[in-house]
Formats: structure tokens, sequence, C-alpha cells
């Protein structure tokens, strides 16, 4: 397993995500919180990042364009400047505090974070099904050296 | 009917893909080896799949025996979700986080908790009497009902606890002449009139409150409920869109039926009455969660206002929903329910 705290790793890229997958496809407690199959999208700005779960693995991590945001059961868009201080929150609190929860992001920023792209809310409840492990995910990025662009 | 061979040829192409979830449809196709009838002609109580024997009593006089009664996509993958999914009111929640809260918040909170413990009661005896009237050859269905009235108990079993926990014990019923319990989901007699009321409808409103603890929370054993719960009632809502979903699909005769039963549910959901909108206007739950969104009793105003976004939330992801299940004509042809579509408006 990759030394995660000694390599700075940007924030967005493909290699934090990669990064995010390794930890929690080796933590046990990801695996407790139940399975999870779906393709979620993240918007940091202009760049998108697909994200895969299947059972109780994170099984592909990639950049993508708007277009995959489609065919993703749902995809959480902020700001930039919304990812760093939620990331940087992440970090701060070693997991996210009360007002930097994914839930209550979508709860507070106007039009929400989370949505599917076609309008579907049985996909896009997959959000609110799985959403434990979706703030594990997240979470997890409290373990690692986290630079931004 | 699968044979030995088959079922040897599919063990050995289980154990190449490591038993990975797609074991579960194979499962299904290679063990089971039989379609889902359309007619159940099983009154003997024997399991799906099993082979029948004659001279059995024909006890089983189910209800339900029809599949585009009660069938809704994907089941047997949603219960695995249920299953690999479930928690404990006893060691999940780390109770020793709560502190002694102002009256007013610790009413408050009382006061929502036993609407829960109440509503939830509701929603695991509903699709228990459902569970038992259905044929065994719809099996996938009555699993996802008995993980649900597992999730419903537990459920009423932490929401009791948090009442109990702190001080404040157990409040007043809600105000409502057709309470939850006789009201209407509760005198549901029909599988689709059942789902569409509890699931689509009660359960909907339920998740947006439900996700809404985090801000309404005053401690890590509250916030632990709150997200656990949220994620249970978002399945729950997903075996009603999945069933509408069949329906309109396979049983659209049925569909101006299933518009009645929105036209009831929303009505009941834009003015509260039947009291299974917490969130409704002008109801002990709703001032409740004012309080606790507010900060307080004189924080009231703050809390309405949370709550008037919170409303307009419902509503949204209400509509979404109907579009995912084939119903969101109704938005565009004059039928839903106007003060939702203000709402609706308000929240695009």
């Amino acid at each position: 397993m990759t030394d995660l705290n000694s390599t700075a790793l940007t924030f967005p890229s493909v290699e934090w995500f990669q990064a995010l997958q390794e930890l929690v496809n080796n933590d046990e407690e990801f695996r407790r919180l139940g399975n999870i199959d779906a393709v979620m999208g993240v918007m940091v700005g202009e760049k998108v990042y697909v994200i895969t779960f299947e059972a109780f693995e994170c099984t592909e991590v990639r950049e993508g364009t708007e277009y995959d945001l489609i065919d993703a059961d749902f995809f959480l868009k902020m700001t930039v400047e919304q990812w760093q201080d939620l990331v940087t929150n992440t970090r701060d609190n070693n997991g996210a505090d009360l007002n930097h929860t994914l839930n209550t992001l979508d709860l507070m920023i106007d039009g929400g974070i989370s949505d599917n792209a076609t309008g579907d809310q049985l996909r896009a409840d997959i959000f609110f099904r799985v959403n434990q492990s979706l703030q594990h995910f997240f979470d997890s990025s409290a373990r690692l050296n986290t630079v931004f662009e | 009917m699968a044979t030995v061979e088959s079922r040897t040829e599919y063990w050995e192409r289980a154990k190449e893909q490591g038993f990975d979830l797609s074991w579960l449809s194979q499962l299904q196709e290679h063990v089971a080896g039989e379609g889902v009838e359309e007619r159940s002609a099983n009154d003997t109580g024997r399991v799906q799949g099993s082979i029948p024997r004659g001279n059995v009593a024909r006890f089983g006089a189910y209800t339900f025996r029809t599949k585009s009664e009660v069938w809704a996509y994907n089941l047997t993958k949603l219960y695995e979700e249920f299953i690999t999914r479930q928690w404990s009111s006893a060691t999940d929640i780390p109770w020793d986080t709560i502190q002694p809260l102002s009256d007013d918040i610790e009413a408050s909170q009382c006061q929502l908790a036993t609407f829960f413990t109440q509503v939830e009661f509701v929603a695991s005896d509903v699709p228990g009497r459902f569970i038992s009237t259905m044929s065994p050859d719809y099996q996938e269905v009555r699993l996802a009902l008995l993980a649900q009235v597992m999730d419903e108990s537990r459920h009423l079993d932490v929401f009791r606890k948090r009442a109990l926990a702190n001080g404040g014990g157990l409040m007043r019923m809600i105000d409502s002449v057709s309470d939850v319990v006789g009201g209407s989901t509760d005198n549901a007699r029909e599988f689709t009139e059942f789902s569409s009321r509890l699931h689509i409808t009660g359960e909907g409103n339920v998740l947006t409150l439900f996700r809404l603890g985090e801000m309404m929370a005053y401690n890590e054993a509250e916030k632990a409920i709150y997200r656990r719960c949220a994620q249970d009632e978002a399945r729950h809502v997903a075996i009603g869109v999945l069933h509408l979903r069949y329906m309109n699909e396979f049983a659209p005769e049925r569909r101006e039926e299933i518009h009645c039963y929105l036209d009831e549910g929303e009505s009941r959901q834009a003015t509260g009455a039947g009291g299974e909108n917490p969130a409704g206007q002008s109801q002990l739950t709703s001032q409740a969660l004012a309080v606790l969104l507010g900060g307080g009793k004189d924080k009231m105003d703050e809390g309405q206002n949370i709550l008037r976004a919170i409303r307009q939330r419902q509503t949204k992801e209400y509509f979404q929903r109907l579009k995912s299940a084939g119903f969101d004509d109704r938005i565009h042809n004059g039928r839903v329910n106007p003060a939702l579509l203000e709402q609706y408006k308000a929240a695009a």
C-alpha cells in the first residue's frame, strides 16, 4: 500500500481519487457499512471525475466529461472553492464536521449538490441510500496529504 | 428446471468470478430455474422454485396471486442492500454523547421522536399485513417487505429510546382526526394503494425529514440516528418507485386508479391533513421542527424559513420520483396539486 501521508496529492486529480479508492478498498469499516452499487460523478468546477462502486469496493476512478454525467446514478457538483472548503474541513476535523457533510451541503447549498442528470429521482435517491458509505469515502481524505492546484 | 450438470458449470463460473453480486442473478437463473409466474396457482405455501406434490391442503388462500399486483423491478438486489446495511440501535448509536438540553429543545426533540415512533409503528404494521397475503411465488416482494418491517421496527425502537433517554419522555400523539394510525395508509386494502400511500408519499416526506436530522441534531447520537434512518427510508421509497414503474409498464389499465391514490396523497402532503408529513403546516410536529431548526422557542421564525425550504425540497424530490415511475404526466396536464406545483416551481 502506498504511503499516502508522505505523498502530496493534488485536488482535484485522478491520483487523489485513486488514493481514496485504495484507502476504502483496504478499510474494513467501509465494507461494514454495506454494499454499494453506484456510478457517482464528481464535478469540481468544470472538471468531471467518474467513480464506480461495486459491491463492497470502489472499482474504478477516471477523469470524464459532462457527457459522462448522463450515465451516472448521481453526481455531486460544487465550485472549486466549495470543494476546497470541504476537503480542508475534512482534513482539519479528521472527517467532515456537521456543516460539511455531503448531506448537509446538499440541503444547505442553493439547489443542492447532488442530482441525476436526467431528473431520474430513483437513481438520484442512491445518494441517500448509500450516504454513509459516500461520507466515509470522502472522510478518508483526512488521511491524505492534499495540496490544491 | 436446472440439471445437476448445468449447476456444476454454474458453480465453476461463479467461483471464477469470486461470487460477486452477479452471482445473485446466476442463482436465480441456474438454481431456481423458473421464471416468476404471471398468475400464481400456488395455494399450498410451497416455496418458490420447489417441486410441488399432490394431496396438500390448500390452506394458502392468498389474496395477491397476480404478478402485476405486487411486483417491482430489481428487488433481489435491493434486498441485498437492505441486509448489508442493517444496524443496531443498541450498538451503533453513541448514546453517551447525549447531554442535558434546554427544556424547549428537549421537549421538541421528544415530540418529534414520539411522532416518529408512532409513524414507524404504522410503517411496520401495514407492510406486515400484506406479506402473508401474497403468494410465496413472489418471494422477492415478500423479502423486501420483511426487510422493511425489520427497518421500521428498529426505527420505532430507536426513536422511543431517544424520547426516553434524556428525561423528556414520550409526548402527545399528533393532532389529527384521521391519524396516521387508522388513517388512509393504515386502511389500505390493496397493494398498490398501500405502496403509493406509504412508500411514495409518506416515506418520501419522512426521508427528507431524516436527511434534515443533521441540522436539528444536538449531539452525535441524534445525528447518527437520523443518518442511519435516512438510508433505510430511501430503500423503502425505492420499493414504491420500482413498483409504480412496473405497474406503469405492465398494468397501464390501472394508471387512472394510481393517479387517484396520488391525488389523495398530494392533498395530504400539501395541507398536512392526516398528519403523515411532519413538515406539514400548522402541526405539532412542524412546530417542534421549527424550534429545533431555529435553535430554540424564541427562534421559531428562523426555523420556519428553513422548514419552508424543506417543503420545497420534499416536493421537488416527489415530482422527480413521479418522473422515475412514469407518472409525471400529472405535472404537465394540470392534475397535480396546485399548491405542490407552486412549491416545485419555487424550488426549480
